[in-house]
């Protein structure tokens, strides 16, 4: 089955294509980016996370954090059997409270800007120069949650950095944090090849193994290849003209994996 | 250079850098001098082929992977997070009466106008005592009635353990709320002082009605006078926040709620430690018969003397060298 894609462009270089393949979808493309200065005023495009995922990681979290306290007020009355009721109340009222108060600021603090639902969503709280954020604005932003809870959406969604009030005052924002990319670098290129002949090339050798239909991906190979026998024919000198035309490629313009 | 000549020569230095990130995943801090020195070195040279990358070779795989590259690397090596957290002893002897001190004006205002409330608030009551009653609610008027004080319901309802954890938890929940509302313009705060001070002369103009005063005031002698400070204490620093997003003078508003925040928050942590203590003697002090009322005055002035002592101890300014922005 071949890729069928809905592409949706925001303004403001917000780009969303969504591709489904073999009936699962995923994200093909790019989300919105936001430029930074970073070291040596070289520009930085931070990923930024937007109102929906961010609420979608919130939620997972406010479920986790339910969890948690009524796993706690379970584990009190168990202990309850062997301590002073009274000491009891006194577990569930402070434990209660710090986790309240705690659950998101801990988790920040300890797993390096990510609670439980950031982690499932792979997003991640860095500072407004993309840096590392201190203890400290880690709390502030989670201190003020509960007024967020009321302003927050509609901060984020009219703030192009999609800030809350917390991120406003710890001067954090949330970025996607994804695994870094494994993708063919060509190590040979046809003279006069530009960027965008390069970038198609080197996407299409990226996911030709996962491409449904072979012959598919054959086709698209072979159509690359004559292109190359126009611009540079030395590089398929001593191929083998009758093997996968895939592989033909890789070997022509040296591609090796990222 | 062409894009092959780029990647060739290049990339040695990317897949270093690669390695050595992962390498330090666990902790940066364990790093060796020279590990780090090395890091950084590549970090730069990174930031750099990225920046050629973006421009001469835009949505290749090499600059996707140098982008990933260069925002890890930023995340890894900059930003805030690399430095330690001060411990404890640093904390409340130097950060937090630096913090204190930056606040003072700010605590004088406040404290300034829970006294105009408490004053206001014990006219009221002393003139129109219902007004005084009907803040403290018909259980609390029953037992003035019959010639005692609401409080002792502290340790006769429910265990002093309860009523500690209970007080301390409502009592630094107050004070967080006072902080945090602080960013609506510093109303929530003024809210909070303006609140205390009137209830705290209200009851205390209600008590001097059915002759109870010296009771009050014998039971709130040990945790009382602390307890307000550390209320004020907590709305100034709501108000430093509030302040900074009506008037943020000369600097962005960004940055000098971020200031604030840092401040003011600093301010409140080194209050709770003082409001759990203050809980347990609220319990476990204030409503025994058997500590007698000077004792209980003594350890109300020794609490705010030890507070007062600490917050405005003397701290010299070291002169440090910045290196925010190197890594």
């Amino acid at each position: 089955m071949g890729l069928t894609c809905l592409r949706i462009d925001a303004p403001a270089g917000c780009t969303y294509a969504w591709g489904s393949r073999n009936g699962e979808w995923s994200q093909v493309a790019e989300t919105r980016r936001e430029s930074i200065l970073g070291l040596d005023n070289i520009r930085l495009d931070l990923p930024v996370a937007g109102l929906g995922s961010r609420s979608l990681a919130a939620f997972l979290d406010y479920i986790g954090l339910g969890i948690v306290a009524a796993a706690w007020i379970v584990g009190s009355l168990v202990l309850a059997q062997m301590v002073a009721i009274g000491w009891t109340v006194v577990l569930v009222v402070a434990g209660l409270f710090v986790i309240d108060w705690g659950y998101f600021a801990l988790q920040e603090i300890l797993g390096g800007g990510r609670t439980l639902g950031k982690r499932l969503l792979k997003l991640r709280v860095v500072t407004a120069e993309g840096g590392t954020p201190a203890v400290g604005s880690l709390l502030i932003r989670n201190l003020v949650r509960s007024l967020d809870l009321l302003c927050g959406p509609l901060l984020m969604a009219i703030d192009p950095l999609s800030r809350r009030l917390g991120d406003r005052l710890a001067g954090t924002l949330v970025v996607h944090d994804r695994e870094r990319e494994r993708s063919p670098v060509l190590g040979r290129v046809p003279p006069g090849w530009g960027a965008r002949e390069l970038a198609v090339v080197e996407a299409f050798l990226a996911r030709a193994r996962t491409l449904g239909d072979p012959a598919v991906a054959g086709e698209m190979a072979e159509r690359i290849l004559t292109r190359i026998r126009g611009d540079a024919p030395e590089l398929l000198a001593g191929l083998d003209p009758a093997a996968d035309p895939v592989a033909i490629l890789r070997q022509a313009l040296q591609a090796e994996e990222g | 250079m062409d894009y092959s000549r780029f990647v060739r020569l290049r990339r040695p230095v990317w897949e270093a850098f690669e390695a050595e990130l992962a390498a330090t995943r666990g902790s940066l801090r364990k790093a060796s001098y020279g590990t780090l020195e090395d890091m950084a070195l590549r970090y730069r040279q990174v930031l750099h082929d990225h920046a050629l990358a973006t421009a001469r070779f835009p949505g290749t795989a090499a600059a996707r992977r140098l982008q990933s590259l260069a925002l890890e690397g930023t995340r890894r090596l900059t930003g805030e997070g690399r430095q330690r957290p001060a411990g404890p002893r640093v904390f409340f002897s130097r950060t937090f009466p630096l913090a204190f001190q930056r606040q003072l004006g700010l605590l004088g205002i406040t404290v300034a106008l829970f006294l105009l409330a408490a004053v206001w608030g014990l006219t009221v009551a002393a003139l129109r005592p219902a007004v005084g009653l009907a803040l403290l609610g018909p259980d609390a008027v029953r037992g003035l009635e019959e010639g005692r004080l609401w409080t002792s319901s502290l340790v006769t309802t429910v265990p002093p353990a309860v009523s500690s954890s209970r007080i301390a938890t409502n009592n630094i929940s107050v004070a967080l709320t006072a902080w945090t509302g602080g960013v609506l313009a510093g109303l929530v705060p003024l809210y909070v002082v303006l609140l205390n001070g009137l209830m705290l002369g209200a009851i205390v103009g209600v008590t001097m009605h059915y002759s109870l005063a010296a009771e009050l005031l014998e039971f709130i002698s040990a945790h009382g006078l602390l307890e307000l400070t550390l209320i004020m204490v907590s709305a100034a620093a709501g108000m430093a926040l509030g302040k900074a997003m009506v008037a943020a003078g000369d600097r962005p508003r960004a940055q000098a709620l971020r200031e604030a925040s840092r401040d003011s928050l600093t301010v409140l942590l080194g209050c709770v430690p003082w409001f759990v203590v203050l809980a347990v003697v609220e319990v476990f002090v204030s409503p025994s018969t058997e500590v007698p009322a000077s004792v209980k005055l003594v350890l109300g002035l020794a609490l705010e003397g030890a507070f007062l002592a600490l917050a405005l101890r003397p701290v010299r300014l070291e002169v440090t060298t910045s290196t925010e922005s190197t890594p």
